[in-house]
C-alpha cells in the first residue's frame, strides 16, 4: 500500500461517514427502511489491510455513528462483528482473486455479482445484528425481519450508486 | 509462559475482537454510564455544532413548509383578534353591544400565494392560486402580513384575480390611528409604494409618521387593517384638505402570501347602503 492508496481510501470511508451522519441518518422509507451507508467505509478498505487495524477503524466508525444517534454501543457492536467476519466473507467467496497483486473492493474492480454477494452478505450480519438488538426484544420479531429486508435492500442500493459514482 | 504469549499473539485478532465486542455490549447495557453521558452523545459540542450547521443548510430546503405553515398559524390569529376586536370595539361607548353575528362576520377564509403580480401600470392586478374551491368569492377583502392589497374581482375554480390598491378605480376607507381623522386612500402616482389619502380636512390636525388603517366604513376589509404611514402633508390645490402621501404598509415588489377574509354580512350592508339611491331612480 502506498501513501496514494492510504489517501484514497481514507477519503473514501471519510465520504461513508459524513454522508451517513449528515444525509442518509434521517431518510427512512416506509417507517422501515434504514439506510446504514457507513458500513461502505468499512467494505471498501482495502483487503492488505490487517484485521487488528480493520477491528480498530471499524470500532471508531461504529462509535461515531453511535453518537449521532444516542444509541452508543449498538452500531459500534454490529460494525466490530462485520469487520471480524470480513477477511472470511473474503476468502470464501473470492478464493482466486486474492492471490492478484492489486485488489481493491470496489463495483468497478470486481464486477457486479462478486460485490453484490460480498456485500449483501456482510451488510446481512451487520443489519441483522444492529436491528436485533435495537429491537432488545422478541415480541416484535416479524417487524424486525422486515426492517432488515428493507434496509438491506435499501442501503444495497444507496452503496451500488455511489460506487458508480467513483468510477 | 511462552506458549500463553504464543497463544495471544497468534488469537491476538480475536481477543481484540471479543474485547472490543463486550466493551460495546457493556455500554448498550449500561446506557447511562459515564461515558455516554458525557461524551458520546449529541449534546457534544463538536456533534452538536456539526448537526446544527447541516440542519441550517436542510432548513432552506423546508422554507416553503415554514412559511405555509407560518401563514396558517396568523390566519388563525388575524381570525380571533378581529372577533374579539369586533365583539368589544376600543372607541365604543360601553353601552354598546354588538349583535354575535354582527361581531363575527370577518371570517378569514384562505391564504393565497400570489402567482402573477403587476406594479407599474396605471391598473395592476394580482392572480392568486386559490379560487371558488377553497371558498373564494368576488368581493373579498385580501391583505399581506403588512397590510392591505386589494379586493377579489373575478374567480374560477382554482384561481382569482384580485385588483390591488395600485389601481386607478380603487379607494378605500381609512383612518388615522392618532388623530382619528378619516379619509378615502386612492392610488394616483405612479410609485408602487405611495398612494395619497384624500378627503381629509386641513383645519384637522395631522402628523407625520402617523399610521392609516381601515377604517369601520368598509364592507370588504375589517376595521383596523395598516394601510401605511403618513409620509408627506401637503395642502391641496383648492386649499381645503390636505393631500397627504402614505407610505405602503404592503411591499407589492415582494408580495409571496395573502390572506383572503371574508365579510359574511356584505350583501345586507351594501344592500342597505344603496337602497335609498335605488329606490329614487
Amino acid at each position: 500500500m502506498n501513501p496514494n492508496d492510504i489517501i484514497r481510501s481514507t477519503t473514501i470511508g471519510l465520504f461513508y461517514l459524513l454522508l451517513h451522519v449528515f444525509v442518509v441518518r434521517q431518510l427512512v422509507l416506509f417507517d422501515s427502511a434504514f439506510c446504514f451507508i457507513y458500513v461502505g467505509a468499512i467494505l471498501t478498505l482495502p483487503y492488505e489491510i490487517g484485521l487488528t487495524t480493520l477491528l480498530l477503524i471499524a470500532f471508531g466508525t461504529g462509535l461515531i455513528a453511535d453518537t449521532f444517534d444516542n444509541t452508543l454501543g449498538m452500531h459500534t457492536a454490529a460494525t466490530v462483528l462485520m469487520a471480524y467476519l470480513r477477511p472470511t466473507v473474503i476468502r470464501y467467496q473470492m478464493a482466486q482473486k486474492t492471490s492478484e497483486a492489486r485488489f481493491e473492493l470496489s463495483l468497478r474492480n470486481l464486477g457486479l455479482p462478486t460485490f453484490l454477494s460480498y456485500t449483501f452478505v456482510l451488510i446481512l450480519i451487520h443489519h441483522s445484528t444492529l436491528l436485533f438488538i435495537e429491537a432488545s426484544s422478541p415480541s416484535l420479531f416479524l417487524f424486525t425481519l422486515l426492517k432488515i429486508g428493507a434496509s438491506i435492500v435499501f442501503t444495497l442500493l444507496v452503496l451500488l450508486l455511489t460506487q458508480l459514482f467513483f468510477r | 509462559m511462552l506458549q500463553l504469549f504464543e497463544f495471544i499473539a497468534r488469537k491476538r485478532n480475536f481477543i481484540l475482537f471479543v474485547f472490543l465486542e463486550i466493551l460495546s455490549f457493556w455500554l448498550i447495557v449500561n446506557n447511562s454510564n459515564y461515558w455516554s453521558v458525557n461524551y458520546f452523545n449529541t449534546s457534544n459540542t463538536l456533534i452538536a455544532k456539526s448537526l446544527s450547521v447541516s440542519n441550517s443548510i436542510k432548513a432552506y430546503s423546508n422554507l416553503q413548509e415554514v412559511n405555509q405553515s407560518l401563514a396558517e398559524e396568523n390566519r388563525r390569529l388575524r381570525q380571533q383578534i378581529t372577533t374579539v376586536q369586533q365583539q368589544k370595539p376600543a372607541n365604543a361607548p360601553a353601552a354598546y353591544k354588538p349583535d354575535s353575528a354582527f361581531a363575527a362576520r370577518y371570517k378569514y377564509v384562505t391564504i393565497a400565494k400570489v402567482v402573477d403580480n403587476s406594479v407599474y401600470r396605471t391598473d395592476n392586478y394580482l392572480t392568486i392560486d386559490k379560487g371558488r374551491a377553497h371558498g373564494v368569492r368576488e368581493r373579498m377583502g385580501v391583505m399581506s402580513p403588512d397590510g392591505i392589497v386589494g379586493i377579489v374581482t373575478v374567480c374560477n375554480e382554482y384561481f382569482s384575480k384580485v385588483t390591488s390598491i395600485l389601481h386607478s378605480q380603487f379607494s378605500v376607507g381609512a383612518m388615522l390611528l392618532r388623530s382619528g381623522e378619516i379619509g378615502t386612500v386612492e392610488w394616483q402616482t405612479t410609485n408602487p409604494s405611495v398612494v395619497s389619502l384624500r378627503d381629509v380636512s386641513r383645519y384637522k390636525k395631522v402628523l407625520k409618521g402617523d399610521t392609516a388603517v381601515t377604517s369601520s366604513y368598509s364592507s370588504v376589509f375589517p376595521p383596523g387593517v395598516i394601510i401605511g404611514r403618513v409620509q408627506k402633508i401637503a395642502v391641496s390645490a383648492d386649499q381645503s384638505q390636505f393631500d397627504i402621501e402614505l407610505r405602503l404598509g404592503t411591499d407589492f415588489t415582494k408580495l409571496s402570501y395573502v390572506y383572503l377574509v371574508e365579510n359574511k354580512l356584505q350583501k345586507p350592508q351594501e344592500a342597505v347602503q344603496k337602497s335609498p339611491i335605488t329606490a329614487r331612480k
